[in-house]
């Protein structure tokens, strides 16, 4: 074995790396977190305020209810999307030319660009031209999700649903394709039925690609914009103005750089918690 | 637990051209344990799930007690299995894995838990039963893999298909005991599916022997070690197999690789095979008095040492062939040597023909 010298000539190695996550992430970050402690009239006049940006964003209703919204899209995102993604991935052929195609099939809207979605479904659902949106205005079904929230919230949840749930699946059919054919014969000579299969045999060797399905899908509703500013820009009213919407809205809309400053910084920390809150339990999962 | 019988059972998988299995015939006593020996591509685990109803036989009948249940699935024939490797419902506990089988059936919660406790009792795993399956160790939850197999009282047959492969070596003998056991407490009918023959033959009181989708001999260690029904088995069974040498039929007398021994047979004349086991014979020097066969040996193989001497395997070459010899390493390589034979078969056709043990007067009986 080569002689282990302790030298401070080491550090100068990883001087690269330090500097490229300086520049790209501590240095944009820091300046976010000194602008959320200023009020900025213009580039030459700011005001040093302490936490009042914080204090006042986090007293803002609109703040309030955009984070319940938030909460509320995300919740019926994982309720939705992950028991839809297993039902997917259990109907799913198994092996063939079949499977290969219908994964390809499957994992389509993935490759589609966010706004592009937003698109699709913006004109898809519109009760005038749209397929579906005329297809239940000819049913004689009132839907437009220009005017009542309720159907923009089923537009924007199915647009969702239609976009990322074969993420689910995909992680899904691969978790179920993990499973040793020995562990369905077993269940089959005990005589489980195809419920007992599911919640003793596949459901807790799909346990550890749920979790990072969950991350996922929590993540990325979390900070879900592009979609539904296409779509619905927000509307109707307030109703499908989740956080990055209203943050944007502010920051470049108003220009109220300081507020939405400290937004980002709360913002950042809820997300930063979430990952924190998934990171234990995909430790503790793979502990066990 | 049930007598278990197939008759003409053959299989086909779908798209395949040739049957798997053919025209396939077993018979197991009720409580009973019986082995299925075979290399792989033998067709070992098709027969497996035949028996388990896994998969549905393509001709023949499969009977539980005179019950024809060919056409019942898996769930509806009441067998068991243990796999390779230990299948538990790793998200429960030990207890709950070994009632799971009984709970499907719809045994009432108060029963079910009894009859665990007994099992895990005769498997001496009653300390885990309230441990989490996947906390367990190989060897344990092999064991409660086992369990979950003998917990059903009336369970018709149970099947091992080598259920030692996954555990380490030293424990095997341990888990075959416990197994054993258990299988003669609960009197369980077994069927041990397996390509190790050490284990078929220490395990199971009748053996059948499937080559090629069929049923070549069934029979008693013993008897696949002396009456070995073809060359193939003759070769298959033992380590190293039984030794196969050219012999002949000539004027009513046998001559073993152009060498005769005073034996004297009925059989036409003609070309036939001799094979004896490396236990039957011994190299001794050339020169020695008594019938023999001359041969040189060309390797020696030390494998332990008893009153002082070492003993292992001499491989010997009689013209073309090489036998192997497990006795004491008294030759060394590049003697000549004679083999003397104290027991011997004969093959004709690669069908048994009739074998002969050599008494103390050093002629030949047949046996």
């Amino acid at each position: 074995m080569p002689e282990r010298r302790s030298t401070n000539l080491a550090w100068f190695g990883v001087l690269p790396v330090v500097l490229v996550v300086a520049f790209s992430a501590v240095i944009p970050l820091m300046t976010v977190v000194n602008y959320s402690l200023q009020d900025i009239f213009d580039l030459n006049t700011r005001v040093f305020v302490g936490f009042d940006w914080y204090r006042e964003t986090l007293r803002d209703p609109r703040f309030l209810e955009a984070l319940v919204r938030q909460g509320l899209f995300s919740m019926a995102v994982l309720v939705i999307q992950l028991p839809l993604g297993i039902l997917v991935a259990k109907g799913l052929p198994k092996s063939g030319w079949r499977a290969s195609f219908m994964l390809v099939l499957i994992a389509l809207p993935l490759l589609i660009p966010w706004n592009v979605v937003g698109t699709i479904w913006q004109i898809f659902a519109r009760p005038d031209i749209g397929l579906l949106g005329a297809a239940l205005a000819g049913l004689g079904v009132d839907f437009n999700y220009t005017a009542s929230p309720v159907d923009a919230w089923i537009t924007v949840l199915m647009m969702d649903v239609w976009h990322w749930t074969s993420l689910v699946a995909l992680l899904a059919y691969a978790g179920l394709a993990a499973i040793p054919q020995a562990y369905y014969q077993a269940a089959a000579l005990d005589g489980a039925g195809p419920w007992e299969v599911f919640r003793y045999v596949e459901l807790p060797r799909l346990r550890s690609v749920l979790i990072i399905a969950i991350l996922l899908r929590l993540m990325d509703s979390f900070m879900i914009y592009t979609e539904p500013f296409v779509l619905t820009g927000g509307g109707p009213g307030n109703a499908t103005t989740f956080l990055s919407q209203y943050l944007t809205s502010m920051a470049v809309g108003q220009f109220d750089l300081g507020p939405a400053a400290a937004f980002s910084v709360l913002y950042f920390l809820l997300i930063l918690l979430m990952c924190w809150v998934f990171y234990t339990l995909v430790m503790r999962e793979a502990h066990e | 637990m049930a007598e278990v019988k197939l008759e003409g059972v053959s299989h086909r998988y779908e798209g395949a051209r040739a049957h798997t299995l053919e025209n396939l015939d077993l018979s197991v006593a009720s409580g009973g344990c019986h082995a299925l020996l075979g290399s792989s591509g033998a067709g070992k685990t098709t027969l497996l799930n035949l028996l388990s109803g896994l998969e549905l036989p393509s001709s023949g009948c499969i009977l539980f007690d005179g019950e024809d249940v060919s056409k019942l699935d898996a769930g509806r024939r009441n067998v068991a299995q243990v796999f390779q490797f230990p299948v538990l419902y790793e998200s429960l506990d030990v207890a709950r894995n070994l009632e799971f089988p009984l709970k499907t059936r719809g045994m009432p919660r108060r029963d079910r838990q009894a009859r665990a406790v007994e099992v895990a009792g005769r498997l001496g795993i009653e300390e885990l039963l309230g441990r989490r399956a996947r906390e367990l160790s190989l060897f344990e939850k092999q064991l409660v893999a086992i369990g979950r197999a003998l917990v059903r009282p009336d369970v018709a047959l149970v099947l091992l298909d080598e259920p030692l492969t996954a555990v380490e070596p030293a424990r095997k003998w341990q888990l075959r005991r416990v197994l054993k056991q258990a299988q003669q407490e609960l009197g369980a009918t077994m069927i041990y599916v397996t390509h190790d023959q050490t284990e078929a033959l220490t395990f199971a009181e009748q053996i059948s022997v499937l080559h090629q989708g069929e049923v070549v001999q069934t029979g008693s260690p013993t008897d696949l070690f002396e009456r070995p029904a073809s060359e193939y088995v003759a070769e298959f069974v033992g380590s190293p197999g039984m030794n196969l040498v050219p012999g002949e039929v000539r004027d009513g007398s046998l001559l073993v690789h152009g060498h005769a021994l005073g034996i004297r047979v009925a059989e036409a004349p003609g070309a036939c095979t001799v094979g004896f086991r490396p236990e039957w014979a011994r190299a001794i020097s050339a020169g020695s008095d008594g019938p023999g066969v001359p041969a040189q040996v060309t390797d020696t193989r030390t494998q332990g040492v008893r009153q002082r001497r070492p003993v292992g395997v001499v491989r010997a070459k009689l013209g073309e062939r090489e036998v192997s010899l497990r006795q004491a390493l008294d030759v060394t390589t590049g003697d000549a040597v004679i083999l003397q034979l104290d027991q011997l078969v004969a093959f004709r056709g690669g069908a048994y023909l009739q074998g002969w043990s050599r008494v103390e007067d050093g002629t030949y009986a047949r046996a």
